[in-house]
């Protein structure tokens, strides 16, 4: 039986890249006003809700022209 | 051939600020560190769950079921992000326009091609890489060695169908317009391949097998003889994708 603390240096890491991806997005978005679609709330709740696919989704579908 | 140095640069710079190069990494390291400790909780995850009266017998996890674990996410999970990244890969400078000035000052239509594969490729290698880098040394650290033959070979296979997956994006970006026609395509020929699994006896030859028997590979439940044919295909496919992409893209008005 593995416990679950015995794992979590292990963890850390991960959550660290995936609130890497998701402060990189939350950024962009609230950096930036116009989208492909969608508004601000729309992606922020995305983003925020769906670890991973979120800012992925954002970055390729949401993020507006530079 | 002229200016693919050139473009080959400009599209590695419009992957790091396009955020897609970040993604690809983030993702696949995620993948290659999740997939050891995944494995290696899945008795207790599933111990929780468990339902009054029935017990639920799983057997101790293994050095297999760390890397069955990895297959089973990059072959789904990763394939998906994999085709969202390289989606627009050339239909979306195509609908914006952007290529026209630069193949009116010359540059050669092989080399955007080339330069395009060439970018994707190896932001996915590079990415790919990582990921088993990890996923190993996790499974090293997590698990006891255990002799895995062929091994290598299934993480091979499944490198060749992402750039298998790459080369089919670029050509159907080549063969039809607009800015996600491409990624449609794709995803209907990759579709079109899973119907064709169920006819009996194609699957052997299909490519999708390099991405789907690679847990088999490795404790022997799937055949290495067909792999091997499969493996041979799927490098004919690429190729002639390829030649296909150059010869209409070629051809094609901007």
């Amino acid at each position: 039986m593995t416990q679950i603390s015995d794992l979590l240096p292990l963890l850390i890491p991960i959550i660290v890249l995936e609130l890497i991806l998701v402060i990189t997005a939350l950024i962009h978005i609230f950096r930036h006003k116009t989208y492909r679609f969608g508004n601000r709330v729309l992606w922020v709740v995305l983003v925020l809700c769906f670890q991973l696919i979120g800012p992925v989704v954002y970055f390729i579908f949401g993020r507006g022209d530079d | 051939m002229s200016g693919f140095t050139a473009f080959f640069k400009k599209e590695i710079v419009e992957y790091l600020r396009s955020y897609k190069a970040l993604i690809l990494l983030c993702v696949f390291i995620i993948f290659g560190m999740m997939s050891p400790l995944l494995a290696k909780m899945m008795p207790d995850i599933l111990s929780h769950q468990a339902i009054n009266g029935i017990t639920l017998n799983i057997p101790k996890p293994t050095f297999y079921d760390s890397f069955g674990q990895f297959f089973k996410n990059l072959s789904q999970m990763g394939m998906a992000v994999l085709l969202l990244i390289f989606g627009g890969v050339l239909s979306q400078d195509l609908s914006k326009g952007t290529l026209i000035m630069l193949l009116a000052k010359g540059l050669s239509r092989h080399a955007v091609i080339l330069a395009k594969f060439a970018a994707a490729l190896i932001l996915w290698t590079a990415s790919y890489a990582f990921a088993v880098m990890i996923q190993w040394g996790y499974t090293l650290y997590l698990f006891d060695k255990l002799p895995v033959p062929h091994l290598f070979f299934s993480l091979f296979c499944l490198w060749l169908f992402g750039i298998f997956i790459l080369t089919i994006l670029l050509m159907s970006s080549t063969l039809v317009g607009g800015a996600y026609s491409g990624l449609f395509l794709t995803t209907a020929a990759l579709g079109a391949l899973i119907v064709c699994q169920f006819i009996p006896g194609t699957d052997r030859f299909s490519p999708l097998a390099l991405a789907s028997d690679n847990a088999g590979l490795m404790t022997g439940a799937a055949n290495l003889h067909h792999a091997v044919t499969a493996v041979w295909i799927t490098v004919i496919l690429i190729v002639s994708a390829l030649a296909v992409s150059l010869v209409v893209f070629k051809k094609k008005s901007i």
